[in-house]
């Protein structure tokens, strides 16, 4: 049954209305109960406001995909969670509203990310590039790669 | 038995500070991930393994502390860690390898492959959110050179879950309120809380059930604030809550001072006196001589002495605090014995 307001969305929720003469049987959508004020809107905590949105799932959401993790948004929807870093990326015009819902805000203020030098994973780059020279019997290249690792102050490898 | 950690209590959360009596302790955490790293959902084994890796040796070229490896770890070692609220009960859950790193003087935290890459969190007695929040934020910026964490102009610091994007920034009190829970009030000033955009949980975070009088209240939203505002939103509240606590305790005493007497020195006499209790019971006594102390009617226990009865009475932490695997009863026994050693120390007599 679709709603009697808007003729499109299905009709979930039913009622009676008294208010003129004859007592009318009532059906509405969520949508359009909601604007003619007749649910009141329940404060809902982040989470049950994300598993409420996630649930409206559109056909192409299977085609949407993070090239870099290859989760797509319908993945997203039926999870609640990005693949990876740039999925927030290649998902952004289709979540914006959810964002905004769920955080009430669109917009970080807060700390910044500060640009570091990475060594960490400069130096795990290092170790498995020496790895693999010394896979290859690529001594010189292995001595190399120690003396760049040494500089970086890792000294047992 | 248990090699990998000896008794787990921070210092810290045993340290004088500030409104501690309703105030029991005060927790920030920050979530992070790392750059080019596949999410919890993405993640393959080897994927953690290397986090784990990665996180290990920039902890170690930068700080002192424990790095513990829980794959390795025994069930009652990650319980305890868990009730000293060290990790959270979704990374006991997990199958890929995860890690957790306690700082040196046992006030920091840092979760690996929990729901984000980093779960960097602070704890201390007390209400102390901006002291703890810079100890945090520490580790934030190192572990930050180091790794390079995945960050969004427009959106901030890119967590699994769209709830923490932004600061990832969780700010939390545990309060303990039994004057409002005596008034009735409770309920009204939950409601409330819950309008302002803050969240109210049990003592072990989300889901988990009101013991004790005890409250956790911590901010919903983590986009669109600084960090400090959310900070000071969570400590302009709770102070809050600490004038009406005091005033609902004025009440009681005005309206029912004997009975609220009686049930104090009561639940003093149980807890010297047992000889079996278990530890949800524990909770609830120790609330009324909490209560007992904030209105200064037993003067020879203090707060520091509570908190650590309340840790090491755990169902976890009691087996470790005693070194050896313990039945339900047996515990129930440790149990009694510990809480009337430690209160006997007040005053010898009373043993």
């Amino acid at each position: 049954m679709l709603c009697d307001n808007c003729k499109k969305n299905p009709a979930t929720f039913f009622y009676k209305d008294v208010s003129g003469e004859q007592i009318k049987e009532v059906h509405l959508c969520e949508e359009c109960a909601r604007k003619k004020g007749i649910i009141s809107d329940k404060k809902l905590s982040p989470h049950e406001i994300l598993q409420k949105l996630l649930k409206s799932v559109e056909k192409e959401d299977g085609q949407i995909v993070c090239p870099i993790c290859l989760l797509t948004l319908s993945e997203f929807k039926k999870f609640g969670r990005f693949g990876c870093a740039n999925c927030l990326k290649v998902f952004e015009p289709y979540i914006k509203t959810l964002i905004r819902e769920v955080q009430n805000s669109e917009k970080h203020i807060g700390k910044k990310a500060k640009p570091g030098g990475r060594r960490i994973v400069e130096i795990f780059r290092l170790k498995e590039e020496l790895r693999r020279a010394l896979e290859k019997e690529a001594y010189e290249d292995a001595a190399k790669i120690r003396d760049q690792l040494k500089t970086m102050g890792v000294e047992n490898v | 038995m248990f090699e990998n950690i000896k008794w787990l209590i921070s210092p810290e959360l045993s340290r004088e500070c500030e409104e501690k009596e309703i105030v029991v302790s005060t927790r920030i955490r920050v979530a992070r991930n790392i750059e080019g790293i596949p999410f919890e959902l993405k993640m393959k084994t080897k994927d953690a393994e290397k986090l784990v890796q990665m996180v290990k040796s920039a902890l170690e070229m930068n700080f002192k502390g424990k790095f513990l490896d829980l794959q390795k770890l025994k069930p009652l070692e990650k319980e305890s860690l868990l009730e000293s609220h060290l990790i959270s009960p979704a990374i006991v859950k997990k199958e890929l390898p995860t890690a957790t790193f306690i700082s040196e003087e046992g006030n920091i935290s840092i979760m690996v492959n929990e729901e984000d890459h980093l779960r960097i969190q602070g704890l201390s007695c007390g209400l102390n959110l901006s002291n703890i929040a810079s100890k945090v934020y520490e580790f934030e910026e190192i572990l930050g050179q180091e790794l390079g964490y995945a960050y969004n102009e427009n959106y901030g610091f890119i967590t699994s879950c769209p709830t923490n994007l932004g600061t990832g920034l969780r700010a939390s009190v545990l309060l303990h309120l039994p004057g409002l829970v005596y008034t009735n009030e409770i309920e009204k000033i939950l409601k409330s809380t819950f309008n302002l955009g803050m969240a109210v949980r049990g003592l072990y975070g989300e889901g988990s059930e009101i013991k004790g009088n005890l409250f956790q209240i911590s901010n919903q939203h983590t986009l669109g604030f600084k960090e400090d505002e959310l900070i000071e939103k969570i400590t302009k509240f709770t102070k809050m809550l600490i004038d009406l606590e005091l005033k609902a305790r004025d009440v009681i005493l005005n309206r029912a001072r004997y009975e609220l007497e009686d049930k104090i020195f009561r639940s003093l006499g149980i807890l010297t006196s047992a000889r079996l209790i278990n530890s949800d019971e524990v909770l609830s006594l120790l609330s009324a001589i909490r209560l007992g102390i904030g209105l200064g009617l037993i003067k020879d226990i203090d707060i520091i002495t509570l908190n650590e009865i309340m840790l090491v009475t755990r169902p976890g932490n009691i087996q470790l605090y005693y070194g050896e695997i313990l039945e339900e009863q047996e515990r129930d026994i440790r149990r009694a014995d510990y809480i009337r050693h430690k209160l006997a120390k007040r005053n010898p007599a009373s043993d």
